[in-house]
């Protein structure tokens, strides 16, 4: 489904990813884990079209979308909830919902239902302002606001990050529910123990290239990953 | 007390027009987060266009004025695209000299297509003056139908904003670029199609200046621009209410200035006021202040 083949990706004069290759295929759950700065989040970023590579080629859906601009990729089925969830603070929770169906012409009433059985929380909240929802709430909505565009791949870049453990559990039960729904994800997480529960295949990246790679059950196993990331 | 009254009135038409190029800085800056310092030299060319419109090609006012809106839409997105698209990546501080370049360019071009000479701007509001307390009170034509055309103006711009498409993702593209991009927004579309608004209202701006002071000069757009600037700081830039309040404040400020204090002081005193209002609440008076939760 994603194929991302050798690229190179620089932030100026800094290298920052250096010849990263690896794939998601339909139906999986693939997670890409690693420490801060490994270039997790330039990854994401580059296929979703924020910064674009210098070197190497990224397919989606059999078709090259290496230099394609970034607000062309969700009408193809590429979503993504970014790092710090980036909603839209002063629009209300439905409004927000409304741009991440951007790309239909009228969305349907059905597909913000879709995000309410998620998400209940959200619905009791729909006409409140975003900036006002607790982090765990702006979590929720950074991830129904992608669910609204019907990706067939979603990226979530740090969907834990910062919050109580309890959500956590929740924000990946809810990933589950993503998948269960036929939509493949693509998880970037520092919180390696949980994402390695959940992913079918894992990429271990390290300054900026692919480290290890092997099935969530195989790297969760592993001493390196134990050592490095899980603390023993 | 009718003597009140009347500056009052005097004070909001002003105000209006104030605002309605307060409106094109605010939506510009909201979006792209840079000064438009051209946008005062936009009010002239629409001005200009209008009068040879009229006097030139003999078409009627209406007709004019649609060509003066239309002309200015166009020229705002060729401004946009050709002098602030290239740069939007870079730092602010250049992004503002552009804006001051294109300004001094607007201003000599239009040197170089009309001259220096003073034009007369054609009367084009035709309607009849109204008396109020047996005719104590009299609002002059050209006062109602500013501050008519202010309201409409912001009554579809607010319905526009908040309800419409494009106008939500206006909104969005303001608040955060690269998440609008992810939800599959053109951003740069939506830059361009600000612009070409604001640029619009621009020459509604200049047909309703000149109408009220009919002397125009290649740099009759630059103290209103100034001013106008002042009114979108003043209610607090990036808000389009704040616009509209800010400038309706100045325009009744500026002329009570003139009227019961003094007429030379009467500028220094509406940026006095600015400042002060500055100190108290740097955000201007509908300036929000949103802090980001983690």
């Amino acid at each position: 489904m994603l194929k991302v083949d050798n690229i190179n990706v620089y932030y100026g004069a800094i290298h920052a990813l250096k010849g990263i290759s690896f794939e998601v295929n339909e139906g999986e759950i693939v997670a890409l884990i690693g420490a801060n700065g490994a270039g997790k989040s330039t990854t994401l970023k580059t296929v979703s079209g924020i910064m674009h590579p210098r070197t190497g080629k990224i397919t989606f859906l059999d078709e090259d979308i290496t230099h394609t601009d970034g607000y062309k990729l969700p009408a193809k089925g590429l979503a993504q909830v970014p790092e710090g969830r980036r909603i839209f603070l002063q629009m209300t929770v439905m409004e927000n919902l409304e741009m991440g169906a951007f790309v239909q012409k009228k969305p349907p009433q059905e597909d913000f239902e879709n995000v309410f059985t998620h998400f209940p929380r959200l619905k009791e909240r729909r006409s409140q302002i975003a900036g006002t929802l607790s982090g765990g709430e702006q979590q929720m909505l950074a991830m129904g606001r992608a669910l609204m565009s019907h990706p067939k791949l979603l990226m979530l870049d740090e969907p834990s990050m910062g919050l109580a453990p309890i959500l956590v559990e929740e924000i990946f039960s809810i990933i589950q529910e993503f998948h269960a729904a036929g939509t493949t994800i693509l998880l970037v997480e520092q919180n390696a123990e949980m994402a390695l529960q959940i992913a079918d295949r894992a990429y271990v990246l390290e300054s900026g290239a692919i480290a290890l790679s092997g099935t969530g059950a195989e790297l969760a196993q592993s001493d390196a990953i134990k050592k490095a990331y899980l603390g023993g | 007390m009718i003597g009140l009254i009347s500056n009052l009135i005097s004070g909001v038409s002003l105000g209006s027009v104030y605002a309605i190029i307060a409106l094109g800085y605010t939506m510009v800056y909201g979006i792209a987060k840079m000064l438009n310092f051209a946008h005062g030299d936009v009010i002239m060319v629409g001005a200009y266009i209008c009068f040879c419109g009229i006097n030139y090609l003999s078409l009627p006012p209406v007709v004019a004025v649609l060509l003066a809106i239309i002309a200015c839409t166009a020229l705002g997105i060729v401004i946009e695209g050709l002098a602030y698209k290239p740069l939007r990546s870079a730092p602010n501080l250049a992004v503002l000299i552009t804006a001051i370049g294109v300004s001094y360019f607007l201003q000599n071009s239009a040197l170089l297509i009309w001259k220096s000479d003073p034009k007369v701007f054609p009367s084009i509001i035709k309607l009849e003056p109204i008396h109020c307390f047996d005719g104590q009170l009299t609002i002059g034509g050209v006062t109602l139908v500013t501050v008519l055309c202010c309201i409409v103006v912001m009554v579809c711009l607010t319905l526009f904003i908040s309800r419409s498409k494009t106008g939500k993702a206006m909104r969005a593209v303001s608040e955060d670029k690269v998440a609008a991009q992810l939800m599959g927004i053109n951003v740069n579309r939506t830059i361009s199609v600000t612009f070409a608004i604001g640029s619009g209202l621009a020459a509604v701006a200049g047909v309703l200046l000149c109408s009220a002071y009919p002397t125009l000069i290649p740099t009759t757009g630059a103290m209103p621009g100034i001013k106008a600037f002042t009114a979108a700081v003043f209610g607090g830039i990036g808000s389009i209410p704040g616009a509209m309040l800010g400038g309706i404040l100045l325009g009744v400020i500026e002329i009570f200035a003139k009227a019961y204090i003094s007429t030379q002081f009467s500028d220094a005193i509406v940026f006095a006021v600015l400042i002060v209002v500055l100190l108290i609440k740097p955000t201007g008076i509908l300036g929000k202040k949103i802090s980001e939760k983690v």
